[in-house]
């Protein structure tokens, strides 16, 4: 697919109400990262509040269409198409609100200085509508592509086992929350609460 | 440096090609962005060149994005018209081009090769220098290509544009030494230079013959 319209795009609504439109992963883009993200009423957000701290990404937002309210180190600014806001420091929190119900904004990011490797949350934001209808094998195989690229990442492990653990693959699961929490563990307080655990909590070796 | 900054691409510096319609509006140098490659593209009128036709011959990969207008893009041997918020991916061997249907169609392009740190290449410099040039203001577009040259001190495209910005400027000792230096890291430069109307200036001079052959 050489040639696709924005909204033409995968729509992966969000947890927190954003909705998340794939670029990169639409082409296979390999050489930087690009995405868009649109809304389904205005009012929404549009851009979850972040840093790029553990990335160390510059960000670019771009509005494509309608208007948005971006919040950037704690200053509102309200942008239209042809407008963008430009997050040098990784370490500022970002976010923004969709003010019309078309909104469409491009976010483009990478680190300065190194080739552009495949983010992990890419994997992760994919995987969503997968498990929201519990369509665990398909949710499974995209945790386990994107760990064939990053096969140390911890939320993609501690990720990988929740499913693994609601399709019944217990086994897997103990592993593979297991190897995220010797990686960092702070995920052996997040899998002390989370329900996704509830079949292999009283497995020895559960963290 | 402030840690953010906003901007529109109206506030984007122009400048127009010498050799054709479009309008380069640079996006990267503008902000300092270091990831990879971003400019912004403009056709002024109905019909004008907005990409010009090409391959990436050093492996980037591109994607377009339509801002403005709508562009009648040429893709491989595929031709089709892109209203605002299409998407074109051109992998790096793949004919280009994109003309405006409408006039002001403005077209945002990304690009980087894959595997590799992202390092600004010199085209952008040599663009604006000639911008510059033929503004009237060659000092300014000489400077600006010496800081291209410094960075890659080993290619002979900067060596040979250099040669060509001079002898359009008038100086032909300049141009003379800096096509020397061109042919000196390749020899290709000289096939190029044989036919390259920028360098007419050059051709009755002996050293150019004896250069060139």
């Amino acid at each position: 697919m050489s040639r696709r319209h924005v909204d033409e795009l995968d729509s992966v609504e969000m947890p927190d109400g954003f909705v998340w439109r794939p670029i990169r992963r639409a082409f296979d883009i390999r050489a930087f990262g690009v995405n868009a993200y649109s809304v389904l009423e205005s009012g929404s957000q549009i851009v979850e509040e972040h840093t790029e701290s553990r990335l160390g990404h510059e960000e670019i937002y771009l509005v494509l269409r309608g208007r948005a309210r971006f919040t950037v180190d704690g200053n509102d600014h309200e942008l239209g198409p042809g407008q963008l806001v430009f997050v040098r420091d990784p370490a500022l929190k970002r976010a923004a609100v969709a003010l019309d119900a078309d909104t469409v904004v491009l976010a483009l990011g990478g680190k300065g200085g190194e080739a552009f490797t495949v983010s992990a949350w890419e994997a992760m934001f994919a995987a969503v509508p997968a498990a929201r209808e519990e369509r665990w094998d398909e949710a499974i195989r995209i945790h386990e592509e994107a760990l064939e690229d990053e096969p140390e990442h911890p939320a993609l492990l501690y990720n990988l086992a929740c499913m693994e653990s609601r399709a019944g693959r217990r086994l897997d699961a103990l592993l593979h929350l297991q190897r995220s929490v010797e990686i960092d563990p702070v995920w052996a307080e997040h899998a002390r609460k989370d329900s996704d655990f509830a079949a292999i909590r009283s497995e020895p070796g559960f963290p | 440096m402030s840690g953010y900054e906003i901007l529109s691409i109206d506030d984007l510096d122009r400048y127009t090609s010498t050799s054709a319609s479009y309008v380069l509006r640079p996006l990267r140098r503008r902000l300092g962005f270091r990831p990879f490659g971003l400019n912004v593209w403009e056709g002024p009128g109905a019909g004008d060149q907005v990409i010009e036709r090409h391959r990436e011959a050093g492996g980037d990969e591109e994607l377009y994005v339509v801002l403005r207008g709508t562009a009648r893009f040429t893709l491989g041997d595929e031709t089709f018209d892109a209203p605002v918020g299409t998407l074109v991916h051109a992998p790096p061997g793949t004919l280009r081009e994109a003309t405006a249907v409408e006039a002001g169609t403005t077209i945002l392009a990304l690009g980087a090769k894959a595997g590799e740190a992202f390092e600004p290449s010199g085209w952008e410099d040599f663009y604006i220098a000639y911008a510059h040039l033929h503004a009237g203001d060659a000092d300014r577009g000489r400077a600006l290509y010496r800081e291209a040259l410094e960075r890659e001190p080993d290619a002979w495209q900067g060596a040979y544009n250099a040669a060509c910005f001079e002898a359009v400027a008038g100086d032909k000792d300049a141009a003379i030494e800096q096509l020397r230096r061109a042919v000196a890291l390749d020899r290709s430069a000289r096939e190029h230079a044989a036919t390259d109307t920028d360098l007419d200036p050059l051709r009755d001079d002996p050293r150019f013959e004896e250069l060139v052959g």
